[in-house]
């Protein structure tokens, strides 16, 4: 009976989301953030699951990310395709860069794996900042409307209230996806290489593999935020390839804490309202968005959720009497 | 295309690649840290510089020790604010650190010296020395001198002195390092400063060459990947070879295919060589 | 009244997460005396020496005091210790195999006020090992295990230790080198070093040590002179037969 309360617990939840922009008072600009926040939070999913599972840090999630967007925007200006046309692609595209990162980095010791989805971003991005199939500097203009033929009606749209269903649709596919892939023997093994991975390596896991796997199982995730995006904005250009993504995937990774499910989310939502309604200018925010990023690994490594903790466990708790010494001798 | 013209092209860089990659290569090899604020720290040299020719009326050759002696106090000041992270060994906290420094250094960067692109004006960089048929600018062969006589003290350092023995046994053990008595916290200190105040120094020099930005940098930390992975971590030589090998690659490809391409080209290959030898090229 | 313990712990336990591998260890060494902890593997005759130089290779929590010729190391990091004359020579690798013999020799600093330490200098300690002397050049790496254990331990020497704690040195060694190496440190010991010395190896352990402490499950369960200890029916039962002077 617990699991159905929280079924419906979490079916009120995903309504009231969908009621807040109305709520909200309608505007163009609360539709515009809510989408927003909906479809950046799943492009930080994906990193997520490689940086809360796994324990690495995948700095090329911005290539899926822009990747799919560029796929979907060529494939809709260009061959007029429909929308679940350009969504496979997005994600095929996405699969078969990270089977390329993946394959290349798979002996390789973490730190050369970071650096080069880190090396990979810088350099998709000068190839589609010069290469004019790809629009070059401009990009690709003039995305036609999102078009998903269903049976009985076709879902439409391109202004970000008539998307916003299809953007908290997508965030709430994903967070079930991240839900189950916690759960699943991937999950499970990705955990164990990273807390324990003497144990790993008994059980016979091959911490390599499992990077591969969660990286692949990734990519798409980004890239399906990159595909809706490229609708939403009507524009793709380089530009997607910037360090701001990446350093808002990661903060919002980190944000809330780790391995929290909602967490990317909470953390996607914080930043893009500071952006939004407590803007310090565009060089201020980067300022500000960086400072948070290294303040949060620095002095609050638990993110807010442990903030939480820390608080509730003070209020709630006197000095506990039964360790004497133990505060006095942390020393080694 | 001159072959003997784009070998010297090839020097000229291969020289400011290697500047530009040592002080990461022994940070990374001493403190097994990845500094993604690498290419931030390398424009704040050159806009450092530029300000303090600009604002401050500084000559050039005033400005670079202003520079290196900046970007090393912010290095410091980085080193001092993730000591604790670096004790811990937490690799994975500490680059996402790093590149969230980047980033504000990257902001900051834009609000002191705005958005448009800047000339660091060196008093060398102007004028050409002709040998026949081929030419060289004066600023590259500061630079390959420099860089010469850089990498020899450092290599001189590390091998025959007791302070690169220090570093050298805080980058195999840091733990039994301490029972030898070494404050290994500030070794990695030492070996920050350094990082920070080299690439500081190789952007004064480096920096004259082109239009200078404050987005820029990301070229430089891929660069310097590429050296890394091919000339081994923390090899001094190792660093000289592949900077060598990786300039006149640069050279080459962009005089016979296209020079918007060289960074993809050179990463491609570097990705080739990870698969076949996954320690890069100079693994043992 | 016997003159103040060179090394001194009193209550000295150490928890990694939740198994507790040492509890409440209470021990001194004296002036030019040279005490021998035994103990059967995982004993945490290890554990116990590392808590006592304020280091080890995991993070576990320890609580209880350790005293310096007299003065508290709490709060005292692992390397400022090793400066104050705390020297450990741990198990297994004691040397960087990197650098050379005369490197690793090198990396010690001279110590800036060698009042109440035993000062080495390099012509002592190469005259002690000479093997070390021909070998200068070599790397920690390329050499035997019993050239690496003396390098180890000239090494430490040369820190001007007050008190020097070695961490089953034995191991890895063959059984005469075993002896010569402990004969050795005796030698020292008796011209005023103080040791503390932690031996798999009981009966080698037994030939040059003045008191004995037993460790087991991480508790001190017996302890005293070594003649005395010599007839303890644990040690007799547990390391095959009496161990006859």
């Amino acid at each position: 009976m617990r699991s159905a309360a929280r079924l419906l617990g979490a079916a009120v939840l995903v309504a009231a989301v969908y009621a807040l922009p109305r709520l909200l008072g309608g505007s163009v600009l609360v539709y515009s953030t809510c989408a927003t926040i909906a479809i950046f939070a799943v492009m930080a999913y994906g990193t997520d699951m490689v940086l809360s599972y796994l324990g690495e840090v995948s700095l090329g999630h911005t290539i899926f990310w822009a990747g799919g967007a560029y796929v979907a925007a060529l494939l809709a200006t260009r061959a007029g395709a429909n929308g679940w046309v350009t969504a496979a692609a997005a994600v095929a595209a996405a699969l078969v860069l990270a089977v390329v990162l993946g394959v290349a980095t798979l002996r390789t010791r973490e730190f050369v794996f970071s650096l080069v989805t880190y090396a990979a971003a810088v350099v998709a991005m000068e190839v589609a900042f010069n290469w004019a199939a790809l629009g070059g500097s401009d990009g690709i203009v003039g995305i036609p409307r999102l078009s998903l033929p269903l049976p009985g009606f076709t879902f439409s749209g391109s202004a970000s209230a008539e998307l916003w269903p299809l953007a908290l649709g997508l965030l709430v596919v994903t967070v079930l996806f991240i839900h189950r892939f916690r759960r699943s023997r991937l999950g499970l093994a990705a955990l164990m290489v990273q807390m324990h991975p003497d144990l790993a390596a008994t059980l016979g896991l091959d911490p390599r593999l499992v990077r591969l796997r969660v990286f692949m199982l990734s990519a798409p995730v980004s890239a399906l935020a990159g595909w809706l995006y490229a609708y939403q904005r009507a524009y793709v250009g380089p530009d997607m390839f910037e360090a701001y993504f990446l350093v808002l995937m990661l903060t919002a990774a980190v944000l809330a804490g780790r391995r929290v499910l909602l967490g990317p989310v909470i953390g996607t939502a914080l930043i893009l309202l500071q952006q939004n309604y407590l803007s310090l200018g565009g060089d201020g925010d980067r300022i500000v968005l960086g400072l948070v990023l290294a303040s949060i690994l620095i002095f609050w490594p638990q993110g807010l959720v442990g903030l939480w903790h820390l608080v509730a466990r003070r209020r709630s708790a006197r000095p506990d009497p039964s360790a004497p010494g133990e505060a006095a001798a942390e020393r080694a | 295309m001159n072959v003997a013209q784009q070998l010297i092209n090839g020097l000229a860089l291969a020289s400011g690649y290697a500047c530009v990659a040592i002080g990461w290569t022994v940070l990374l090899g001493a403190a097994r840290l990845v500094n993604f604020a690498h290419g931030q720290l390398y424009m704040l040299g050159a806009f450092v510089a530029w300000a303090a020719m600009h604002r401050a009326g500084l000559p050039y050759w005033a400005s670079i020790p202003v520079a290196v002696a900046a970007v090393g106090l912010l290095g410091a000041a980085m080193q001092r604010l993730m000591g604790r992270l670096m004790l811990e060994h937490n690799l994975t906290s500490l680059m996402i650190v790093t590149l969230g420094f980047g980033y504000v250094f990257q902001g900051a960067a834009a609000r002191l010296f705005g958005g448009e692109p800047q000339t660091l004006a060196s008093p060398l960089a102007r004028g050409t020395i002709r040998m026949g048929e081929l030419w060289l600018s004066p600023q590259d062969l500061l630079v390959f001198g420099v860089t010469a006589a850089l990498f020899a003290l450092i290599w001189f350092v590390l091998e025959k002195t007791r302070v690169g023995a220090t570093v050298r046994a805080v980058a195999e053990d840091p733990k039994l390092a301490q029972l030898f008595g070494i404050d290994a916290s500030l070794v990695y200190l030492g070996v920050f400063v350094f990082e920070a105040a080299t690439v500081a120094f190789a952007a004064a020099l480096v920096a004259p060459r082109s239009p200078i930005l404050t987005s820029m940098g990301f070229d430089e930390v891929i660069l310097t990947f590429v050296v890394v992975v091919l000339g081994g971590v923390g090899s001094v030589l190792g660093t000289l070879a592949a900077s060598l090998g990786l300039g006149l690659f640069t050279a080459f490809f962009g005089a016979l295919v296209s020079p918007a391409y060289t960074t993809a080209a050179a990463f491609a290959v570097v990705l080739a060589v990870l698969v076949l030898r996954p320690g890069g090229l100079a693994a043992r | 009244m016997t003159s103040p313990a060179v090394l001194a712990c009193r209550g000295l336990g150490a928890r990694y997460g939740a198994s507790t591998a040492l509890a409440d260890v209470t021990l001194e060494v004296g002036a030019s005396q040279m005490v021998g902890v035994v103990g059967a593997n995982g004993a945490g005759k290890s554990t116990l020496v590392n808590a006592l130089a304020g280091w080890s290779r995991g993070r576990p929590v320890t609580t209880g005091e350790v005293w310096l010729d007299g003065e508290p190391m709490a709060g005292v990091s692992a390397h400022e210790r090793a400066r104050r004359g705390l020297v450990l020579v741990p198990e297994g690798k004691g040397v960087f195999q990197e650098l050379t013999v005369e490197e690793n020799l090198g990396l010690v600093r001279p110590v800036a006020d060698p009042a109440g330490r035993h000062v080495w200098t390099r012509d002592d300690v190469l005259g002690l090992f000479p093997r070390l002397g021909e070998r200068r050049r070599h790397r920690g790496g390329a050499l035997s295990g019993g050239e690496r254990q003396m390098l180890a331990l000239a090494r430490a020497l040369l820190a001007a230790p007050r008190v020097l704690v070695l961490d089953e040195p034995s191991i890895g060694l063959a059984p005469r080198l075993v002896l010569d190496l402990l004969v050795t440190v005796r030698r020292l010991v008796d011209r005023g070093l103080s040791v503390l010395l932690v031996e798999q190896n009981v009966r080698a352990a037994f030939e040059v040590v003045d008191r004995v402490f037993l460790l087991e499950r991480g508790r001190v369960v017996g302890h005293g002179a070594t003649d005395a200890m010599r007839g303890d029916p644990r040690i007799v039962e547990a390391y095959l037969g009496a161990l006859v002077p």
